[in-house]
């Protein structure tokens, strides 16, 4: 932007520019329910740093092994691309191509159900090394991760109402504001999950 | 008024409105969280400096640039609500009169972030950070 | 102040009108009692609900009361107390206050802002549905002798599995995050309400103070109530599947729960108070004769205290040991927040001082809080000198100062302004000689109460005791309380008897019986189920008083506005009310009854450790919410293209 504009920006003109603008119910609603579940989540994690930090060194205590990086790297791998088969079906729905929303959300309910498979399988072989009852390190762990676990579950079932509904009736269009309430809500468990694997994951070894 | 403006302009002015507002608090949010967990955790962990570097150091960066940030943004609301004041037949620009109670309401909350941030930083020159 | 009825002489004709009554009205059956998604109804019942709550509450407090009279008594005993006490506080905080302030809210904020219904009807029955099954949740345990019993805040280790077995904290946490998804839905739906269907021409300098301390109070419980339900997630998953968060024997720690805890709960002492101070703000100038001093200050003192609320939790914890330097950043807010509180009091006053008074009886009950809340305020002070503090923590002292911040800041105000719109509420007026009586009743009582707990304090008496040895210079004290404790419940019967007798006897009320200046008065008493005939246009700050508003809803009238082809409401633009399009409003449902009911099963399983029937339940509320979904709902241009479109 030139000096110029940014002159015109900070007089009234600019100032009085009206932003946030021409948002619908749906996109106001759906951005507060997330900003509250962001809260939980940020409690949550704020909650495994407090009693890290007041427990002190060794973390993870009583002999437990810090957590194998491999399968949380690859589930990652799974997850955060998932949102690009949602923008895909947004643009699809846009554009009124159907069979461009049902594969978006086709794929997307693929690479979450694998992470979920993925979590059972991380679960399976944990387990019989700690549980949630162990110590303060288990109960953070299991419930933060299954925490997760049911945010990611809620999710597909509403990417599940969506295909079924796109399947349902014949004019997709009409669906747009749902897609995108959808969409938000799946871009947000992404990136809630990036936060999670620093938190569980990564951080022990800093 | 506005529709002449590039939308490039526009959309920065309609958000240098918006730090004029929340600059403030948001810097003193900033400042809360980083002083307190900065001090806490440290001193927590038995020992007075963050990686070599001294706590005091580390507590007064976390006064300082959310100082500045607050005091950027209490002059933004001032210029703001300087340019946006109403004209005497003013009565029906309602975007000029929204925007006028915006600039002081964050006028005054950015007085206040500041004054909270250096309240905060008197209290980091009197008191020794691990002192209990 | 034009007259609003003539409004519909001129305005939209009688086809028009009769189209509205036909789309909008709701037919008298029993299905659509449960049905209904009218905010005013709901309004009403959470009203209702709350005010029940709060009369099981206020019993409690009387049997509380009873037994300490005078000491060594036998009415209740140690348990029986415990359970009664945290009931009492706890039903208070959480099924009195907000919900009755949310009841004023879910009636006022559509009226206020000249808007048909709330964003979200449908959400909106849930959510009383949901405070409904909550509070009975909650209630019905006090018969089933598995009250909740360590207190309203129910600190850990008291209230861990090994010190408070049974279910009585189960109840608790389990009654609680129950009605935080009626809390939460509540706010959002209040903000976007506020924030997209106000009238056109409402830009955020017009808003009414009220509708902005409701939507400051949305954003706070948003952002408080997320902490204190995860705190009570972690203590029942503590209590019931033996995790460690908060056993110091396995790494966790009991001093979590307290920091969670009031970062909730200081934000929540302002989630409670603020609605109530935008009544104040709503009815004191309506008495003074003129608009509100310093609206912008107002405003201002709003948004201040919503957010540096968050920042002054750490002041309920100087006593637990955290670093001197870490307390000093959290008192540079909590004293800051003062100017903000204290702002509102001088505006107030400045109202009163430049206006011409009205002695009504809602004005009386504005005094009322004006005067309990500043003395609330003092002792407030009072605790900040650190020695003083904590020569006085959990004795009476501390009772008798909260109870003047809550019962000044939150009951007067509710009690004013159930007199001032009870008018708009009901269709009557309350009797003007009886309503006095009742204020002068629950001023003296409520003082006689809780200014006798002061000294009781001071002499040593701590709180949540259930009986005392004689002879430690309490009695009288104590004796004194009680005899106001009775006297104020007789103040709050004569309330109800008021109210009642309005009801049956009361006198028609006209539209604007007090000469009011926000939109509520503008439309009829009471409403009709569209709320108004033409969705007004604003001009001012005061659009009752403003003759070009009149205008826009009678000669000046168009169809854009009248909106008469089925239910539809308008959305304007966010910061400047611009008028952008016309939306369709939901029909009656019972899907969100059957929602609620399935929460409902969901926590009675949770509690009694039926997990395959919460689970059960929680399968009927996702069945519940597809449906109610199916089929989506259509965008407005593509269910009626007429409706759509429209220019500034």
């Amino acid at each position: 932007m030139t000096p110029d504009g940014i002159r015109t920006a900070f007089g009234p003109a600019g100032l009085t520019t009206e932003e946030p603008v021409g948002r619908s119910t749906a996109w106001w609603g759906v951005t507060l329910f997330v900003a509250t579940e962001g809260t939980v989540f940020a409690a949550l994690l704020g909650s495994y740093f407090y009693l890290r930090f007041q427990h002190g060194a060794p973390w993870p205590p009583d002999g437990i092994a810090r957590p194998e990086l491999l399968l949380p790297l690859i589930m990652t791998a799974v997850l955060v691309p998932s949102s690009l088969p949602v923008v895909w079906a947004e643009s699809g729905i846009r554009r009124g191509r159907r069979w461009q929303l049902r594969a978006g959300l086709l794929a997307t309910l693929a690479m979450g159900g694998t992470f979920l498979g993925l979590q059972g399988v991380e679960y399976h072989g944990l387990l019989r090394e700690f549980t949630v009852t162990t110590n303060v390190y288990g109960s953070l762990f299991y419930v933060i991760t299954t925490f997760h676990g049911a945010h990611v579950t809620v999710g597909l079932l509403m990417v599940c109402w969506l295909l079924a509904a796109s399947l349902h009736d014949g004019s997709g269009a009409r669906r747009r504001e749902q897609v995108r309430v959808v969409a938000y809500y799946w871009h947000f468990v992404d990136a809630v999950w990036v936060a999670v694997l620093f938190t569980v994951y990564l951080s022990p070894r800093l | 008024m506005n529709q002449r403006l590039p939308p490039r302009t526009a959309l920065f002015g309609g958000l240098l409105l918006w730090f004029a507002v929340l600059g403030g608090v948001l810097s003193w949010t900033v400042h809360s969280l980083a002083a307190w967990s900065i001090d806490e955790l440290t001193c927590e962990a038995g020992h007075d400096n963050l990686a070599g570097f001294p706590l005091t150091g580390a507590v007064a960066l976390a006064v300082l640039l959310p100082a500045a940030g607050a005091a950027t943004a209490l002059v933004v609301s001032v210029l703001a609500w300087r340019r946006l004041r109403p004209g005497p037949r003013a009565d029906d620009d309602r975007s000029l009169g929204r925007a006028h109670l915006l600039a002081v309401v964050g006028l005054w909350l950015n007085v206040l972030a500041l004054a909270m941030i250096v309240l905060g930083g008197v209290a980091a020159l009197v008191l020794p950070p691990c002192q209990r | 102040m034009a007259s609003s009825t003539a409004a519909c002489d001129t305005g939209p004709g009688p086809e028009a009108m009769a189209s509205l009554s036909r789309h909008w009205a709701e037919a008298p059956t029993l299905r659509n009692w449960f049905a209904t998604v009218d905010h005013k109804r709901i309004g009403r019942r959470y009203l209702v609900t709350a005010g029940v709550f709060f009369g099981l509450a206020g019993a409690s407090a009387v049997a509380l009361r009873t037994q300490l009279a005078g000491p060594e008594a036998g009415i209740l005993s140690a348990w029986e107390y415990n359970q009664l006490f945290t009931m009492h506080g706890t039903a208070m905080i959480f099924l009195f206050s907000t919900p009755m302030l949310f009841g004023f809210g879910n009636f006022l904020v559509p009226l206020m802002i000249g808007a048909r219904d709330m964003a979200f009807p449908r959400l909106n029955a849930f959510g009383y549905w949901v405070f409904l099954f909550a509070g009975l949740f909650m209630w019905a345990s006090v018969p089933a002798g598995a009250a909740p019993d360590g207190g309203w805040f129910a600190y850990v280790p008291l209230t861990d599995e090994r010190n408070s077995p049974g279910l009585h904290l189960d109840v608790y946490t389990l009654g609680l995050l129950f009605l935080g998804v009626s809390t939460t839905a509540g706010a959002i739906n209040f903000i976007v309400t506020a924030l997209k269907l106000r009238a056109p021409g409402m830009s955020l300098n017009r808003v009414p103070i009220f509708v902005w301390a409701v939507v400051a109070t949305s954003f706070m419980v948003l952002f408080a109530l997320p902490v204190l339900n995860l705190d009570n997630v972690l203590l029942f998953l503590d209590r019931r599947f033996d995790t460690r968060f908060f056993d110091p024997g396995r790494g966790g720690n009991v001093l979590l729960w307290q920091h969670l805890f009031w970062i909730f709960g200081h934000p929540d002492v302002y989630i409670i108070v603020m609605p109530a101070l935008g009544i104040v703000s709503a009815v004191l100038p309506v008495f003074c004769r003129r608009g509100i001093v310093g609206y912008p200050l107002i405003v201002f003192s709003i948004v201040a205290i919503a957010i540096i609320s968050f920042g002054v939790w750490v002041h309920h914890m100087f006593a637990t040991g955290l670093p001197q330097l870490s307390y000093g950043f959290f008192s540079a807010a909590s004293t800051i927040i003062t100017i903000p509180s204290g702002l509102q009091i001088f505006a107030w006053l400045a109202t009163m001082l430049t206006g011409r008074i009205v002695v009504r009886v809602p004005f009386l009950f504005v005094v009322g809080f004006l005067v309990t809340f500043v003395v609330g305020g003092v002792t407030g002070v009072m605790f900040a000198l650190t020695a003083f503090d904590q020569q006085i923590t959990d004795t009476y002292f501390v009772v008798a100062h909260f109870h003047y911040v809550l019962f000044g800041g939150a009951v007067f105000p509710i009690l004013a302004g159930l007199y001032y719109w009870l008018p708009k509420l009901t269709g009557r007026m309350a009797g003007e000689r009886l309503g006095r009586w009742a204020f002068g009743l629950v001023f003296v009582g409520m003082n006689l109460t809780f200014l006798p707990m002061h000294v009781s304090g001071l002499l040593g008496m701590p709180r949540r005791v259930y009986t005392y040895p004689g002879g430690l210079g309490w009695d009288p004290w104590n004796l004194l309380a009680t005899v106001g404790a009775y006297v104020l419940a007789v103040g709050l019967l004569l309330v109800v008897a008021g109210v009642i007798h309005a009801l049956r006897r009361g006198e028609p009320a006209p539209d604007d019986p007090w000469g009011g200046d926000s939109l509520e008065w503008a439309t009829s008493s009471p409403p009709k189920p569209y709320n108004f005939p033409v969705i007004p246009r604003v001009h001012s700050l005061h659009p009752v008083w403003d003759p070009r508003t009149a205008e826009s809803t009678g000669l000046g009238a168009d169809g854009d506005r009248i909106l008469a082809e089925g239910r539809g409401t308008l959305l304007t633009s966010e910061l400047d009310g611009r008028y952008e399009r016309a939306v369709r409003m939901p029909q009656e449902t019972l899907k969100p009854l059957v929602a609620a009911l399935g929460l409902l099963i969901v926590f009675l399983g949770l509690l009694l450790a039926g997990y395959w029937v919460a689970a059960a339940g929680a399968a009927l509320v996702v069945v519940t919410l597809g449906a109610w979904l199916w089929p989506p709902r259509q965008t407005p241009e593509e269910a009626d293209p007429a409706v759509g479109g429209g220019a500034v």
